[in-house]
C-alpha cells in the first residue's frame, strides 16, 4: 500500500509540475514577478516530494526482493 | 563463406530462420521497459519540470520588472480616422504596437504581437476587432482579450494621452483584468 502512495504521490507531482511550469512562463512574459518566485518555490517544493517518494519507494522496493 | 553464414543456429544475428522467430524478445528491452524504469522516469521529469521553473525566477530576479513609463509621441489624432490604425511601436523600438481609432470613436493601443505565437495583429474594420490571421485568433478592440482562436492571454495594453490633437503612448500595462 506504501509502495502504491509512492506511485501516486509522485504522479501528482509530476502533473503539478507540468502545471507550474507553464504558470510560470505565463507569469514571466506576464510580468508578474511574484508569481514566477510563488511557482518556483511550488514548483522546487513539489520535486523534492517527489524525491523523497521515490527514495521512500526504492527502499521498499529493493528491500522486499528475495 | 562470408561472416554471416558462419554465424550458428541460434545466435544472434543468424541467418538461421529458427532465430527469427524469437527476434522479438529482446532481454534487454526487458530491462529497460518497465515498471520500475517507468517511476524512475516519471520521477526524472517531475524534477526536471521544476528545476526547469528556476531560470525564470532568476531572470526575473535580475530584471525586477517595473517598466520606467516612457512617454512616446504616436501621431496626430486628426490623421487617424475612424474605423483607421497605425503602427508605431512601444515601449522599445523592439516592441511593435498598434493604434486603433474605433468605430465609436474610442482610442486603443496595444501591442500587436499575438499572444499565441506572436504574429502580428491587424485592425478588422468590418467586424470591428484585432485579427491575427496566422491562426485566426480574435482580440476586442475595446480590451483586448481574446475572444476567438488560438490566444489565451489578452494583448498588453498601452496608455495613451492626447495633448493638442497629439497622441502620446505614456505607459503599458501586461495584464489588465
Amino acid at each position: 500500500m506504501a509502495k502504491k502512495m509512492c506511485w501516486v504521490i509522485i504522479l501528482v507531482t509530476l502533473a503539478v509540475n507540468v502545471v507550474m511550469l507553464h504558470f510560470t512562463i505565463e507569469a514571466y512574459f506576464g510580468l508578474e514577478y511574484n508569481h514566477v518566485f510563488g511557482n518556483t518555490i511550488f514548483a522546487l517544493i513539489s520535486s523534492i516530494i517527489a524525491l523523497i517518494s521515490y527514495f521512500y519507494w526504492r527502499r521498499l522496493e529493493y528491500s522486499n526482493e528475495k | 563463406m562470408s561472416e554471416k553464414n558462419k554465424l550458428s543456429r541460434n545466435q544472434k544475428d543468424t541467418s538461421d530462420d529458427m532465430v527469427n522467430l524469437v527476434d522479438n524478445i529482446d532481454r534487454q528491452n526487458d530491462l529497460k521497459f518497465n515498471r520500475r524504469s517507468f517511476l524512475k522516469t516519471a520521477v526524472a521529469a517531475s524534477v526536471t519540470l521544476g528545476v526547469a521553473t528556476l531560470p525564470f525566477s532568476i531572470k526575473a530576479m535580475l530584471n525586477d520588472g517595473d517598466e520606467e513609463p516612457v512617454k512616446v509621441k504616436i501621431g496626430k489624432l486628426s490623421e487617424v480616422g475612424k474605423g483607421e490604425s497605425i503602427n508605431f511601436n512601444y515601449p522599445t523600438d523592439q516592441e511593435p504596437a498598434i493604434l486603433v481609432h474605433t468605430k465609436e470613436g474610442n482610442l486603443k493601443a496595444y501591442n500587436n504581437k499575438c499572444t499565441h505565437l506572436q504574429c502580428p495583429v491587424f485592425y478588422e474594420k468590418e467586424q470591428d476587432v484585432l485579427l491575427c490571421p496566422c491562426h485566426r485568433g480574435f482580440f476586442d478592440v475595446n480590451n483586448g482579450h481574446p475572444v476567438a482562436g488560438p490566444p489565451q492571454r489578452e494583448l498588453p495594453l498601452i496608455e495613451l494621452e492626447l495633448l493638442d490633437d497629439v497622441i502620446y503612448a505614456v505607459g503599458r500595462k501586461i495584464r489588465h483584468g
